[in-house]
């Protein structure tokens, strides 16, 4: 097994953190955190999914491969998935790649997963800001240059 | 007493048909008249732009002079009425800003009136002697000489001004024809768009002015032109609206605004 | 023209008149368009758009207003079955429902609105700059050429003739030769079916309040006028400066009540949306200028709407606006440095004065002044103020039948009340036309697809600056520049509001031009603005899915509004990645989806009652099903309106049309278990359970089971569920442990029976009647205002007053909620001698009781159930005396707020609809979707929305009928091309994405043992694309390449 391998990270340094929201749940719900002006940190990126179930775990070790800092998934509260149950088999799915992150070295507080509905925009601020303090503190990973050169 | 030393230097635009041939036949003659007068030879007289007329102001100028043919009677069959609705026009800049509209003379001079020529000349010079010497507290306009020079650098760009022009061009095709509705506009009603045009011009032309020296706030610029805030705040508003002043910086509560010109001026030094 | 013929033998023309373009008209046109009738709208001036147009920001969720209304305006603007015809009056009007004669006059333009391309040259050249520009609110000029503001729709110029001298300038300048001097008035006669009349209203002109100074002191502004500072496109491109001087106040005072509540000048009503709009511009105030403190002088704080309760909360506590209630005495201006001195009483009579550098006048709603005129040219009575006359019970009918009304018009209103009246016009007018459906529209024909196979992406990058609310944090210019770096873009470039409609008509250029194969626009959320983007692209000859958006204001400007460079950077980052995905775009195909043409309406109060009754007469069947064994909800337990309309006998005819109408299918005692499907096509299962013995259970129980399951097909579904009185527990107000101690319903139930004797035995038969306000509602349970309560207390207080008129009657209230005309009934109420006591927000009055045969008293909450209770009397702090009182009652009336109902949770789930945090349905947006849901094909009506009166009920259950009827009057809808795709040669005939598809969307192939989708019934959710082991299956419009194409552009 692998040490974690973050490294040492110049003091100025920013994560990049990858979103990736339901449409309409989270992203409703981070529109509502504009709409209400709610300031957040500007590390996140967010790409619009259909919904969290549209997101495979091979596609979060991608991002961090890919060189993100962080990646988060964010869908409907349970029993409020758009497409029924699509949320409750992403959850599933991700909390199998958590053990898996374990099993990589690669510490559990790089991926994340949250609830949040189309009502919350405050809470999507919140999510936002923890995230982005927590990859911050574990500060940049080297997987993006080891992987990096493997990329097509 | 500078009055009674005072010696006028009047610049003449006179047309090259009569009025610069009425002055030759004056010499001609050896009718003697004032040596104040400097005379500029133009075609016509319908070729002196209305910023022509206030330049010389600038320069140093106590009168200026549009001498041209009698009515019906230019080279070039209109020119002179040009003339005469731009001198009309540039009049009512100067009784807006506050100079003596005495200083700008309009007349007609046929090649055969070499003592007209003489006596409009002595007339004139006589007439600018009484208001006195430009941009002197002793004229009858009591404005100091930066005073004068500023009012006429706005009525420069008032007379440099598309609406100003247009209306200025306009101006005689609308009263001799209809307009474009068919209707007749009477003469008061286009001397009061005239007016209004002049008047707001003028109010935008003074605050680029003063934001091309530096930062200035509304209330500033409103106790230099001695106008209500309120205006120079209307018409800040749209001179930012289309770029031709910035927002500079905020002191307190007071925003201060700038023109580009002071901006790019200050980046080239 | 076509018409269609009635059994009557009288023609019914297919066609409405909608006079007024402003939001109100606007829905209804768009509604009724889309429910198969050709619409013209009738607008006074050059443009449409309305007051909603001028506003900044609208409340309670602080959104650009005209971002949330620019779709609609152009839709209005490019509807195939829209014409609007601006400019125009109505002059006469003929005929009778069904089948009208319309003469409109229509006064000149002087310019080609067909040639005109808006290009404004004209104007910034015009001469003549002296007129007053009345949409900024008279704080600037305009040119004697002007466009009404710049996203105007339709986009022409117009020449106001008044101060237009004709010197020809701008027919010289006009490139597209749109200038036409030789214009005439023109009239047209045309055939319409209804006319809905939406004119809006006029702001309340404050200068004969001289004590305000309003037209004497520079700083004393109007409402609307610092609305138009506070706008980027107004005045002072939103920068707070006050117009005296330019400088940014520090102090801002609004005065309330200006123009309304003020019988002196002859408006008594309230004008119901003045304390809202009041907040919201303290707060955007306080956003465009930090450090400004707002000050709101009102009289009651009348935040009674959906939302609105928390808004006041976060204004007061979290941008610190002050609240001070009071009704301003006198404004005097300030020698020298035009601050304003405000005289005022405070509630303890002391009298303050207080310097400000500015002051807003919150001007009330007026008819519009020529409204008189109109109502005479369609023969229609007008009410005491001015307003068009309805009847609560029918508020949306105006005195001639086949004319409508919706909107401020009908009564002062805000926007999602108009939004709301608007479809419920719509589904009126619908109602009468029925039979002329479709005669009079067109199909839009779209232009061939243009084949882009082999071209390779050539994308066009749009960058907007939604005035200053991208502009003023993103540097925009840089975000242009950086896009033309980017591979495969071909041409970038800014506009100021992409959403206009000139800038469509400049895409649509712009595709032509440069040959765009993909566009990206970065600017707001796909969410509200995609559609519209697509469109343009789709008559450009596009696909409609060769379009991507990068949201770089509500998830970028407006969340790092500090952070200036940080969120360019992030903006460059968004366009990047909407690039990276444009590029690898494809063509995608839109499915035609028949629709049921049915519909379930679930609950039979007022609100079910009237939309399923709407439905069925417009020709669609309606499966209407109600828990109770009866119809009427909690209509039963109100007997008449405040105006004095007998209720039951309303309700007796409604329940008598609904049960005996032909197309409605009543389930009594009956239930929804479950609901599957998607618009067009749901199936809904109902197990009916009554006839027995009258008790239904609430829950899903024993008896339930054994009822009979039925299962039905419907189009759409309406929520109509209702709500819950609020019954205090535990004691509180001693309810259900005093006999004295009733709610507003019960003792409403007793006027109505005439009398009240029960319950006072033992009481001092002659004492007071006391009713105390806000039970249940405001309150840390509740934070929301209940609406009703104020209305109902005065209702019943003036009958009680005029039954037993030496009888004192006490209300105690914190603020009196007698919004819109209902003002004069509380007026009414204190001329027949009802007081009113104002008891602090933080002490509730306090119920006691003496015990019989024993000296103690007993307040609530210590009280128990046993035991012998004698004369009540209520404790209630007099905030106007400062002192406590303590008021011995005959009877204790409790006005008891409204709850949601515990059973919205399951209904919620069922349809995949959201709650809102005080579990009522959350609607998909508070001001211009205020029936539908996000969930499309699926509506909401009535309490189960929001606490509401029965006026507004109607309306609203009017409005859940017409947007349903828009989806099942099309007959096909079009579903979205984003599908899930096999790639046979990939599967390996595992099943796993059978088994997690939710919709049985997907199913393995007998012959060949791989995965086949069903496109109809696929959602687009992805999720079997995510499962699949081996990459075979994936979701058209978010493939896995387009989505790492993202990542890479996002993190590099």
């Amino acid at each position: 097994m692998l040490d974690s391998i973050s490294a040492k990270a110049p003091e100025n340094w920013e994560p990049k953190i990858v979103a990736f929201l339901c449409n309409w749940c989270s992203y409703a719900g981070a529109d509502l955190a504009g709409t209400g002006r709610i300031q957040y940190p500007p590390n996140v990126r967010v790409i619009r999914v259909p919904c969290s179930g549209r997101v495979d775990p091979l596609m979060i070790l991608k991002c961090l491969t890919r060189g993100a800092d962080g990646v988060l998934v964010s869908g409907c509260h349970p029993g409020d998935c758009h497409y029924i149950a699509g949320n409750y088999l992403a959850r599933r799915k991700f909390a199998l790649l958590d053990e898996l992150l374990d099993f990589f070295g690669i510490e559990k507080g790089r991926v994340h997963f949250s609830w949040v509905s189309a009502a919350e925009g405050e809470k999507f601020a919140d999510v936002v800001k923890q995230v982005t303090e927590t990859v911050k503190a574990q500060g940049k990973p080297c997987l993006g240059q080891i992987c990096g050169d493997e990329r097509g | 007493m500078i009055r009674a030393a005072f010696e006028p230097s009047i610049v003449g635009f006179l047309c090259n048909w009569c009025s610069y041939a009425g002055a030759d036949l004056a010499g001609t003659s050896r009718l003697s008249y004032p040596t104040n007068l400097r005379v500029i030879r133009v075609m016509c007289s319908g070729r002196v732009d209305p910023e022509l007329m206030l330049e010389p102001f600038l320069r140093g100028a106590d009168g200026v002079m549009v001498l041209g043919c009698h009515p019906a009677d230019c080279h070039y069959l209109s020119g002179n009425y040009q003339a005469e609705q731009r001198v009309h026009c540039v009049w009512m800049v100067l009784e807006h800003l506050g100079i003596d509209k005495g200083r700008l003379c309009l007349d007609w001079v046929s090649a055969a009136e070499g003592a007209r020529f003489a006596e409009l000349v002595a007339e004139f010079v006589s007439q600018v002697k009484r208001i006195g010497p430009a941009g002197h507290e002793e004229s009858r306009e009591e404005l100091s000489r930066q005073d004068f020079i500023w009012r006429v650098r706005v009525g420069m760009r008032v007379t440099g001004t598309e609406k100003f022009r247009w209306l200025v061009g306009r101006q005689k095709a609308l009263l001799d024809d209809k307009n474009v509705y068919e209707e007749q506009l009477s003469g008061e009603r286009l001397r009061d768009l005239m007016r209004t045009v002049i008047a707001e011009e003028s109010i935008r032309a003074a605050i680029e002015l003063l934001t091309e020296a530096g930062p200035m706030s509304v209330k500033d610029m409103a106790e230099a032109l001695k106008l209500p805030a309120r205006t120079v705040l209307e018409h800040t508003a749209y001179l930012k609206r289309y770029g031709f002043v910035e927002l500079h910086d905020i002191l307190g509560r007071t925003p201060r605004y700038v023109s580009p010109r002071y901006t790019q001026a200050k980046d080239e030094i | 023209m076509v018409q269609a013929e009635k059994g009557s033998g009288r023609k019914t023309v297919g066609a409405v008149l909608v006079i007024g373009g402003g939001i109100g008209g606007m829905q209804a046109a768009l509604d009724l368009a889309d429910s198969g009738f050709f619409v013209y709208m009738a607008e006074k001036k050059s443009a449409i758009g309305g007051v909603m147009a001028q506003l900044d920001k609208t409340f309670p969720t602080n959104d650009c207003s005209m971002c949330i209304m620019a779709p609609k305006l152009v839709e209005c603007g490019r509807h195939l079955n829209i014409e609007v015809i601006t400019n125009s009056e109505v002059a006469s009007v003929k005929g009778s429902a069904g089948d009208f004669t319309v003469r409109l006059v229509r006064r000149p333009r002087y310019v080609d609105q067909e040639k005109c391309t808006g290009c404004g040259v004209c104007a910034l050249h015009c001469p003549v700059g002296a007129a007053r520009d009345q949409f900024n609110a008279d704080l600037g000029c305009r040119p004697s050429i002007y466009i009404e503001y710049p996203q105007a729709v339709p986009l022409a110029y117009i020449i106001d003739r008044e101060t237009c001298v004709g010197c020809g300038l701008c027919e010289t300048l006009c490139l597209a030769q749109a200038v036409k001097y030789d214009d005439e008035a023109w009239e047209r006669e045309i055939e319409v079916g209804a006319i809905i009349v939406a004119t809006g209203f006029d702001a309340y002109d404050p200068s004969e309040r001289k004590e305000y100074g309003y037209g004497r002191f520079p700083n004393v502004v109007t409402s609307m006028e610092f609305e138009r500072i506070l706008s980027a496109s107004g005045p002072y491109e939103g920068r707070v400066l006050r117009p005296s001087d330019g400088d940014i106040p520090r102090k801002i005072a609004f005065i309330q009540c200006v123009g309304s509540r003020d019988r002196a000048i002859g408006n008594g009503y309230c004008s119901s949306v003045c304390c809202m709009y009041a907040t919201k511009e303290a707060v955007i105030a306080k956003e465009h200028a930090p450090g400004v403190e707002t000050t709101v002088f009102f009289m009651d704080m009348r935040s009674y709407g959906k939302g609105f309760e928390a808004y006041i909360e976060r204004a007061r506590h979290e941008y610190g606006v002050r609240f001070v209630r009071t009704r301003v005495g006198e404004v005097v201006e300030a020698l020298d440095t035009g601050n304003l001195i405000l005289s005022y009483e405070t509630e303890g009579g002391a009298i303050e004065k207080e310097e400000f550098d500015l002051v807003v006048l919150s001007v009330g709603l007026r008819p519009p002044t020529d409204g008189a005129r109109l109502a005479e040219s369609l023969a229609i009575a007008l009410d005491t103020h001015g307003f068009l006359e309805t009847r609560s019970l029918d508020p949306l009918a105006t005195t001639r039948p086949g004319i409508f009304v919706c909107g401020a018009m009908q009564g002062p209103k805000d926007i999602p009340e108009t939004v709301t009246q608007a479809s419920g016009v719509a589904s009126s007018t619908g109602a009468i036309l029925e039979g002329a459906r479709g005669s009079l529209t067109r199909r839009k024909i779209y232009p061939e697809e243009k084949d882009i196979r082999g071209i390779g992406p050539k994308i066009g990058v749009f960058v907007c600056h939604c005035g200053i609310n991208i502009g003023g944090v993103v540097d925009v210019p840089s975000v242009v520049e950086y896009a033309k770096t980017l591979p495969n873009v071909v041409y970038a470039e800014e506009n100021l509001y992409t959403c206009s409609q000139d800038t469509q008509k400049r895409i649509q250029e712009k595709i032509e031009e440069h040959g765009l194969t993909r566009v990206v626009v970065a600017s707001c959320t796909p969410r509200t603005h995609e559609p519209l983007f697509q469109e343009t692209c789709r008559e450009a000859g596009l696909n409609y899915y060769l379009f991507q958006m990068a949201n770089i204001r509500d998830q970028c400007s407006w969340v790092h509004m500090r952070k200036p460079i940080e969120a360019t950077e992030k903006a460059k980052d968004l366009v990047k990645a909407a690039c990276a995905k444009a590029a690898l775009l494809e063509p995608l195909e839109r499915i035609p989806i028949e629709v049921k043409q049915s519909a379930l309406v679930i609950g039979g109060g007022l609100a079910g009652m009237t939309t399923a009754l709407d439905i069925a007469n417009q020709g669609f069947r309606v499966h209407l099903v109600e828990t109770a064994p009866e119809l009427g909800g909690h209509l039963r337990r109100l007997h008449f309106t405040l105006c004095g309309d007998d209720i039951q006998t309303y309700l007796g005819d409604l329940a008598r049309r609904v049960m005996s109408h032909p197309s409605i299918d009543v389930y009594l005692g009956s239930q929804m278990t479950d609901v599957t499907g998607y618009v067009g096509n749901f199936k809904s299962r109902i197990i009916e359970c009554n006839k027995t013995n009258g008790e239904v259970n609430s829950e899903i129980g024993s008896e339930i089971e054994q009822g009979v399951e039925v299962e039905i097909e419907h189009g759409v579904v309406v929520v109509a569920t209702g709500a819950k009185e609020y019954a205090p527990s535990d004691g509180k107000f001693l309810y259900h442990r005093h006999p004295a101690v009733v709610t507003q319903s019960e003792f409403e139930e007793a006027l109505a029976s005439g009398g009240f004797p029960t319950f006072i035995e033992r009481q001092d038969q002659d004492g007071p009647i006391v009713m105390i306000q806000c039970v249940g509602s405001r309150d840390e349970e509740r934070g929301y205002c209940s609406r009703v309560c104020c209305s109902e207390a005065v209702k019943n207080a003036i009958r009680l007053k005029r039954m037993d008129p030496k009888r004192d009657v006490f209300i105690l209230y914190r603020d009196v909620r007698t919004y819109g005309t209902r003002e004069i009934y509380f007026e009414e109420a204190r001329d027949l001698g009802v007081v009113f006591i104002r008891y602090p927000d933080d002490e509730v009055p306090i119920v006691c009781s003496s015990i019989v045969g024993n000296p103690e008293t007993r307040c609530e909450g210590n009280v128990g159930k046993n035991y012998d209770p004698g004369p009540v009397t209520v404790e209630v702090t007099d905030t106007l005396l400062g002192e406590k009182l303590a008021i011995p009652a005959a009877l204790i009336v409790l006005s008891t707020g409204i709850v949601p109902d515990e059973r919205n949770k399951a209904i919620a789930q069922m349809l995949k609809v959201p709650l809102d945090e005080n579990g009522f349905f959350l609607e998909a947006h508070m001001k211009l979707r205020p029936v539908d849901f996000a969930t499309e094909g699926v509506f909401v009506a009535g309490l189960a929305h929001s606490p509401k009166t029965i006026d507004e009920t109607i309306a609203q259950a009017h409005a859940a009928a017409g947007r349903a009827c828009t989806i099942l009057a099309a007959g096909t809808i079009m579903a979205d091309g984003i599908k899930s795709e096999v790639t046979k040669t990939k599967c390996a005939g595992c099943g796993l994405c059978v088994e997690v598809c939710q919709y049985s969307a997907v199913e393995l192939d007998d012959k060949d043992n791989i995965a086949v989708v069903n496109t109809a019934l696929c959602k687009g959710c992805g999720l079997c694309a995510a499962t699949c082991r081996c990459g075979a299956i994936t979701l058209k419009g978010f493939t896995e390449e387009e989505i790492l194409a993202e990542v890479d552009a996002l993190i590099c």
